[in-house]
C-alpha cells in the first residue's frame, strides 16, 4: 500500500478554525473518498510540530505545522484536489496557507528533508529555499492564498515528521472502554492495549515497564518520539507516575 | 500590576515565557481572554495569557494582539 504524508501550515488567524482540525478533517475526508470507492486506507493521528517564531516570520499567533499519515493506493492528484478544495474553503480570510503531498513510495532524500525541517525550528527560511527542496524531492508543494508563506512551514513539517522525534500529537490520548473525563490509573500495558500510546516515558527519556501504574488526570496528550506515539509522564511529590503537564509537553 | 509593556506600538509581555503565575494573573484580570485552540495550549491552567487565542510567541515572550 502507498504511505503519504501530508502537511499543511498558516491556515487560520486568531478566532478561527485551528489548522490541526483542518488536517484531520482533511484526513477524514480522504478516507471517506477510499471508503467510497472500496479503497482499503488508514490515517495516523496529526502531529503538530513547532517552528521558529521570529519577527520576521509572518504567522498568526503559533507557527506551527500539522501533519498526517495516508495509508492508500490512491492517485495523487486525488489526494490534491480533496485536499485543497478543503484546505481553500476553511482557510482563515487573512491566513497564507500551503499544502506539501510526500509520496513515501517514491525516492526521494529524506535527510534532505529532515535538515529544512530541523533548520526551520531555528532559523528563518525563504518561500524559494521550500520551492527549491520540494522541486528537487518530486514533492507536492503549493500555496492557497495570501503570501503563500505556508508552504514553508509545509514543507518542515513533512521533514519534521520523517525526522520521528518532534511534535505533540494533536487531541487527547483517548482510552478505550473508559470515560474520558474521569480520572484514572492505568498500568504502562494497559495504557498501551486501550490507546494509540506505543509507549511510556519519563521526562529524561526512561522508558517505563508494563507493570508500572500511571495515575492519568485532566487532559492526556502524547509527543511523537522515535517515530512512536509516546505518553509522556513525571513524578509527582508523593512519587507517583503522572501524565505530564502541558508545561512538559511545551519543549515538543 | 503591569504585566505588559508598549513598545514600537506592540503590547509586550513583561515576565517571558516560563512565569506561570504571572501569565494566569493577568489572564484573570483581562476582559479580553479568548482560550487558544487546545493544541496550541502550554499551561494546564486553561485561564492564561499563555493559552489565550490573542497572544503571539516571541522568542522571549509574547505580544498580546488585543487592541485595546
Amino acid at each position: 500500500m502507498t504511505q503519504w504524508l501530508i502537511c499543511i501550515d498558516d491556515t487560520d488567524d486568531i478566532g478561527t478554525k485551528g489548522t490541526g482540525e483542518i488536517a484531520q478533517e482533511i484526513g477524514q475526508l480522504l478516507m471517506d473518498y477510499c471508503q467510497q470507492h472500496g479503497i482499503v486506507s488508514s490515517v495516523s493521528a496529526v502531529t503538530r510540530h513547532q517552528l521558529f517564531v521570529h519577527p520576521d516570520i509572518p504567522y498568526t499567533s503559533h507557527n506551527s505545522a500539522m501533519c498526517f499519515e495516508l495509508v492508500a493506493d490512491i492517485e495523487q492528484a486525488i489526494i490534491y484536489e480533496l485536499a485543497v478544495a478543503h484546505l481553500i474553503t476553511e482557510s482563515a480570510a487573512k491566513a497564507d496557507p500551503g499544502i506539501a503531498i510526500l509520496n513515501l513510495s517514491t525516492p526521494f532524500d529524506q535527510q534532505a528533508l529532515i535538515d529544512f525541517g530541523l533548520s526551520a525550528k531555528q532559523q528563518v527560511k525563504t518561500k524559494q529555499q521550500a520551492y527549491e527542496l520540494a522541486q528537487s524531492q518530486q514533492l507536492s508543494l503549493t500555496e492557497h492564498g495570501g503570501t503563500g508563506q505556508g508552504v514553508i512551514g509545509a514543507i518542515a513539517g513533512i521533514g519534521l515528521r520523517l525526522f520521528g522525534n518532534d511534535g505533540r500529537v494533536k487531541g487527547q490520548v483517548h482510552f478505550a472502554g473508559l470515560d474520558k473525563k474521569s480520572d484514572k490509573q492505568l498500568t504502562v500495558a494497559d495504557i498501551i492495549a486501550k490507546s494509540m500510546v506505543d509507549k511510556v516515558m519519563d521526562l529524561e527519556g526512561a522508558i517505563l515497564t508494563d507493570d508500572q501504574v500511571i495515575d492519568l488526570s485532566g487532559k492526556v496528550k502524547a509527543v511523537y518520539h522515535q517515530h512512536q506515539y509516546t505518553l509522556l509522564v513525571y513524578r509527582d511529590e508523593q512519587k507517583t507516575w503522572c501524565n505530564a503537564l502541558k508545561q512538559h509537553l511545551k519543549q515538543y | 500590576m503591569t504585566w505588559f509593556t508598549l513598545i514600537d506600538d506592540k503590547k509586550l509581555f513583561n515576565f517571558g515565557i516560563d512565569d506561570y503565575p504571572q501569565a494566569r494573573d493577568a489572564a484573570q484580570s483581562c476582559l479580553y481572554f479568548i482560550e487558544d485552540d487546545e493544541d496550541e495550549q502550554i499551561d494546564n491552567v486553561v485561564r492564561s495569557c499563555y493559552n489565550c487565542a490573542y497572544r503571539r510567541w516571541l522568542i522571549n515572550s509574547f505580544e498580546c494582539k488585543h487592541q485595546a
